[in-house]
């Protein structure tokens, strides 16, 4: 069985790595939107797939660590690889903060609130007009500065980095959650009560995975800035929320792979459809309705299905 | 002192437009758990259909308003039948989140349906009633009346009839009204119609004093979930009183402290709140 997946896992990492060799740069392009998306699903999943609060900010997040560090090189000049990790570091302490009062709300109390944070977000980006320029858009970023001899100005250069980047935290990501602190994250999805009764310190476990999480989508931001070159605050609008929570859910939340094999799914399944701008979300939303009708553990479920799982 | 008075005004009247839409919300949250997002959708069809009734066949704004009505209850009566009640005997966690996840899927689904049929040009409602009061038109009267009506009617119903009792008894307990021989379908049906109604009658509402447009349920939407949290669920006053206040606080802080944050004064409401009083300012019924 398991050996199944890992040539599943193999053939996908080599079409990955094959991408700009044989395809063209729109598809790139897509598939880059389809990594970073992974990223941000793959996040998310620690925070509501293992820990289990329902959250609706993560595009906040995503979109301060973006205009982070895409501030911290267009004012200061600072180089790429020293703003990446700030802008982690900035959103993971940002995480902490928002997250210490947040996490006290259990429920749906919590949800909402995020919500709302997550929308919060957008209007900063919108009216502080003297750093992120609101609605004009930042322009201007640059990208990635060349090291160990390698140019960041080209598509495919640019396409391996976030690749790398993406394969690095899912790894970071896996490695945490089958950890024993991953086990601490799991008790309080299961019996959060309990796990307190037993002497885990839930407070901080729940705050520590919703900043990380947060950190993570941080990371993301400043690689999409640095990808994209262009920022908009838009970009990171509860949509964008809600379209991670719902790639999350199609894919099968809780399962790491889920979430990432959702993204992916979801990114091509809007690139295809636009052929009809006006219809685009209208059939997604009907296929998301198929899935659920169908199976309401996603992808995840599916899969489990055929396998002749439950 | 004029312009504070004339802004607290508006404040009322966008407020209970919100109240219109959190009852809703409140009723169908606090009996199935679901925050219905969908509704957001069905306050934007419902204010099409009632435009096209008034431009097209003609009808007076109160057969139109009734339409509206109609539309969202029979849009949030069909949700709730076709879709939701499928997961409720899934176990709590999945049907909660598939509920959730539905719900905004057709939120989307709906508003871009809008979008597709009739494009995002905003439609000019035509007005039904000239003439103002102490500088408020007739028509930013008539929500502010016909919101209290609903509120009465919903409260009447609510608390004095043998529906909204088996409603009191599901919002308490689900499984011991079911053992008491409620029945919770019909239950459930009762509460989405009543919330579909509401949302639909917010819309057309308003509609007349803005415009019609396919993004217009998102922001009644949002201010309606803060009302519902900030009430506390159940309480058909508190949500009232929740409502309004949130209206007039926006639009003072929108003239006195800064327009461009208008809308994120109800999350800095909510997060005080939560924090103080994490039960919510009317708490459970």
């Amino acid at each position: 069985m398991l050996s199944v997946n890992r040539i599943a896992l193999g053939i996908i990492l080599i079409f990955l790595l094959l991408i700009p060799h044989i395809a063209s740069s729109y598809v790139v392009y897509v598939a880059v939107l389809a990594i970073l998306f992974s990223m941000l699903t793959a996040s998310y999943d620690l925070l509501t797939g293992y820990a289990g609060p329902l959250s609706f900010c993560h595009a906040a997040f995503y979109g301060f660590g973006a205009y982070t560090s895409a501030l911290l090189t267009l004012k200061t000049g600072m180089s790429f690889w020293l703003a990446l990790p700030i802008s982690g570091i900035a959103v993971f302490l940002f995480g902490v903060v928002v997250g210490y009062p947040a996490l006290r709300l259990r429920g749906h109390y919590f949800a909402v609130t995020t919500f709302f944070f997550g929308h919060f977000m957008y209007l900063v980006f919108l009216n502080a007009r003297d750093l992120t320029r609101g609605p004009l858009g930042l322009g201007g970023i640059p990208p990635p500065d060349s090291i160990f001899g390698i140019d960041f100005s080209s598509l495919t250069a640019n396409y391996y980095l976030i690749l790398i980047f993406g394969i690095l935290m899912v790894g970071f990501l896996y490695a945490l959650v089958n950890s024993g602190y991953g086990r601490l994250i799991v008790s309080i999805r299961e019996n959060e009560d309990l796990a307190e009764a037993v002497g885990v310190n839930t407070a901080f476990v729940k705050v520590m995975a919703f900043s990380i999480s947060a950190g993570l989508a941080g990371i993301t931001g400043s690689l999409f800035a640095h990808f994209f070159r262009l920022l908009h605050p838009t970009t990171f609008a509860w949509m964008t929320s809600e379209m991670i929570v719902v790639m999350a859910l199609v894919g099968g939340i809780g399962t790491l792979v889920g979430p990432i094999i959702g993204a992916g799914v979801v990114t091509f399944i809007l690139e295809m459809m636009r052929f009809a701008p006006e219809l685009r979300f209208i059939i997604w939303a009907i296929l998301l309705i198929a899935i659920l009708i169908i199976e309401p553990r996603g992808l995840a479920g599916i899969f489990a299905r055929i396998r002749g799982g439950i | 002192m004029e312009i504070f008075l004339l802004q607290a005004g508006n404040g009322l009247i966008i407020g209970s437009v919100y109240a219109l839409v959190a009852l809703g919300l409140n009723i169908i949250w606090s009996i199935t758990d679901i925050p219905d997002f969908a509704q957001g959708s069905f306050y934007v069809i419902a204010a099409y259909v009632a435009y096209f009734a008034v431009t097209l066949a003609g009808v007076p704004f109160l057969v139109a308003l009734v339409l509206g009505m109609c539309v969202g209850a029979i849009m949030s009566f069909s949700c709730e039948k076709f879709l939701y009640r499928r997961w409720r005997e899934r176990t709590f966690r999945l049907a909660a989140r598939t509920q959730l996840l539905c719900a905004i899927a057709l939120f989307f689904l709906f508003a871009n349906v809008a979008n597709a049929l009739w494009t995002s040009k905003a439609k000019i409602f035509p007005a039904y009633l000239k003439g103002s009061l102490l500088g408020f038109s007739y028509m930013r009267i008539n929500v502010l009346l016909a919101a209290i009506i609903l509120f009465l009617v919903v409260y009447v119903f609510i608390n004095k009839t043998k529906p909204g009792k088996a409603i009191r008894a599901a919002s308490m307990d689900l499984g011991m009204a079911q053992v008491l021989g409620i029945n919770i379908d019909t239950v459930n049906s009762i509460v989405f119609i009543m919330g579909g109604a509401l949302s639909g009658a917010a819309a057309v509402l308003v509609s007349p004093l803005y415009s019609v447009f396919p993004t217009m349920g998102d922001l009644p939407l949002l201010k309606a979930l803060v009302v519902v949290i900030l009430g506390g669920f159940g309480s058909v006053a508190g949500i009232l009183i929740c409502g309004v206040g949130l209206g007039v606080l926006e639009a003072l802080g929108a003239i006195y402290i800064s327009s461009a944050y208008q809308h994120g004064y109800s999350f800095v409401i909510l997060l005080l709140m939560l924090l103080l009083r994490p039960k919510g300012l009317f708490g459970r019924v």
